[in-house]
């Protein structure tokens, strides 16, 4: 679950006196929404989005002559004018959970990975931080989700956990939400099987409470007065 | 009354799948033991059942995927490739004659000696991918039937219903390029059920754009949602396709008392699904249909499943 694992190593990179019409036939090629900016020694500088491209270019409801016109003011300015300089950047030992509560609280599509003195090593965009937890999570191979009310106490896991190991199922992952009781928990144990009918049986005669999913969503939902 | 087969073949036990595999010989042994208590299995018309010829299980399986599952049943061991998959060394070749006890029943109607007919058969089918077991099945037994039918036979449009509770991902994904073979399935949805596939804009692949239909239910549902999709979703589609024969997938594990599903269908809301089909096999297909079992693990409703969903097929009700 570390970024070094998950970040994409194939990089695509700028030099700062790239134009902007470069960078933009670029990253439209390789279908990439955040282009790093290194200098010569390959140190991070900057990075440009695709946003950073639009804001930049003439707005298409322009007359085409103008957009046009408009079009070879600009193209040639040096993206180190349109980038972000000194971007938030992270080091391949951060975890996986790490870049994605940056990502989430600091609002930014990709992060530039670097090492110690600076040098760029690879980028952890959305989609690779998609890829990695659809993965961890195990949920494109074949299973069953199960959804469990358990009251917040030591050893509820473990229970759990045993129950599907006797049944000699592989779990494929386990996830922990907040239910509308202050005292329970809901656990989603995502089992990499097709039958299910004899662990569900085995968890309700050992006192837990199982329920539809979609119980669980419904209850989530704001109440009304 | 119509004349209705029912291929089933004491040989289809031989596939032992342990004791505590819900997917078990006991099933067979429970449909049959009932029907012929309630005098039903008199009123049917026996078909034969033999094993199916290899060339017919490679239109759809890798050669390579066929000789591994053949190896892994005659090494003895007990599971193939998944714990999911129970084998024994009589494994496949039950599995050839569940292929051939579709097969042999397809002719049968093609050849008029019935109108339509019943597989009593297992290994079941509809979870087993060209080159990948899953979910207890091991050979498709429904897609290779519809092969049969467009190469043998020379149908050209072959519809599936495919009212199983678990998606058939294995029978979507064989079918889902291909215009000639149209995919319905009805199916517990993927996010609170196996196999985790059968979407609502999963609708086919490139020419098979459009062929390909998923109705998904949400747990707890049950008649209600599965009376308005089936009359939303599968019926316009049928009509406009147009199949010249139809192949169903006759699971019942989305009985109320399955444990296997959440989705609460009851025992008149899978009449109300039998009903659909046949009224869409008259007006469609001429009547010609072959259906085929695949789940249902409640031992204590199975039985009265089948016979009912039968009833409807030969005009007892």
């Amino acid at each position: 679950m570390f970024v070094s694992e998950r970040m994409s190593r194939n990089l695509i990179t700028a030099g700062p006196e790239m134009t902007i019409l470069e960078a933009k036939t670029l990253m439209s090629e390789k279908k990439i929404r955040h282009l790093p900016v290194i200098d010569q020694a390959g140190k991070l500088i900057g990075i440009v989005s695709d946003r950073d491209i639009r804001d930049a270019m003439p707005s298409i409801l322009l007359p085409k002559e103008d957009y046009d016109r408009n079009l070879a003011k600009v193209m040639d300015f040096p993206v180190q004018d349109i980038m972000s300089k000194n971007p938030l950047a992270i080091y391949a030992y951060y975890t996986i959970q790490d870049s994605l509560l940056v990502m989430q609280k600091r609002k930014v599509g990709a992060l530039p990975v670097i090492d110690e003195e600076g040098y760029l090593k690879g980028i952890l965009s959305t989609r690779d931080l998609l890829r990695a937890f659809v993965n961890v999570m195990n949920i494109d191979e074949p299973g069953t989700l199960l959804c469990i009310i358990v009251t917040e106490r030591q050893g509820q896991m473990k229970r759990i956990v045993d129950i599907i190991t006797e049944e000699k199922i592989s779990l494929g992952s386990v996830l922990v939400a907040r239910v509308w009781d202050k005292e329970k928990r809901a656990v989603f144990p995502y089992l990499l099987t097709n039958n299910v009918a004899k662990v569900k049986q085995k968890l309700i005669d050992s006192g837990f409470i199982l329920i539809d999913p979609m119980q669980w969503y419904l209850d989530q939902l704001p109440k009304r007065d | 009354m119509k004349r209705t087969g029912f291929a089933y073949d004491e040989r289809f036990l031989l596939h032992k799948t342990g004791r505590y595999h819900p997917e078990a010989s006991e099933r067979l042994e429970a449909i049959v033991g009932w029907m012929k208590t309630s005098g039903m299995l008199g009123k049917l018309t026996p078909i034969e059942v033999t094993r199916a010829n290899q060339r017919w299980i490679e239109a759809v399986h890798d050669i390579h995927y066929i000789m591994r599952f053949d190896e892994a049943c005659s090494s003895g061991i007990n599971e193939f490739e998944h714990p999911d998959n129970a084998i024994c060394r009589d494994t496949c070749e039950a599995a050839f004659l569940a292929v051939g006890a579709v097969l042999n029943a397809i002719d049968a109607v093609m050849k008029g000696t019935v109108d339509n007919a019943f597989c009593a058969v297992r290994p079941p089918g509809h979870h087993a991918e060209v080159d990948r077991a899953m979910g207890f099945c091991y050979f498709n037994n429904v897609a290779i039937g519809a092969r049969y039918l467009q190469k043998q036979h020379g149908i050209d449009r072959v519809g599936i219903i495919d009212f199983d509770v678990h998606h058939g991902n294995g029978t979507q994904h064989i079918f889902e390029h291909d215009p000639t073979v149209f995919y319905y399935s009805i199916h517990e949805h993927p996010s609170f059920a196996y196999p985790g596939t059968g979407r609502e804009f999963e609708t086919g692949l490139g020419e098979g754009e459009g062929f390909t239909v998923n109705s998904p239910v949400l747990p707890g549902r049950g008649d209600h949602d599965y009376k308005r999709l089936i009359m939303q979703d599968l019926v316009p589609a049928f009509k406009k396709f147009n199949p010249e024969f139809i192949l169903v997938s006759a699971g019942f594990d989305a009985h109320e008392s399955d444990m296997m599903s959440g989705t609460n269908l009851t025992t008149d809301g899978y009449d109300f699904i039998s009903e659909v089909v046949v009224n869409l096999v008259n007006r469609c297909s001429g009547g010609r249909v072959v259906s085929v079992l695949e789940g249902g693990y409640n031992l204590d409703v199975l039985p009265m499943l089948v016979e009912n969903h039968i009833r409807f097929l030969a005009e007892l009700r």
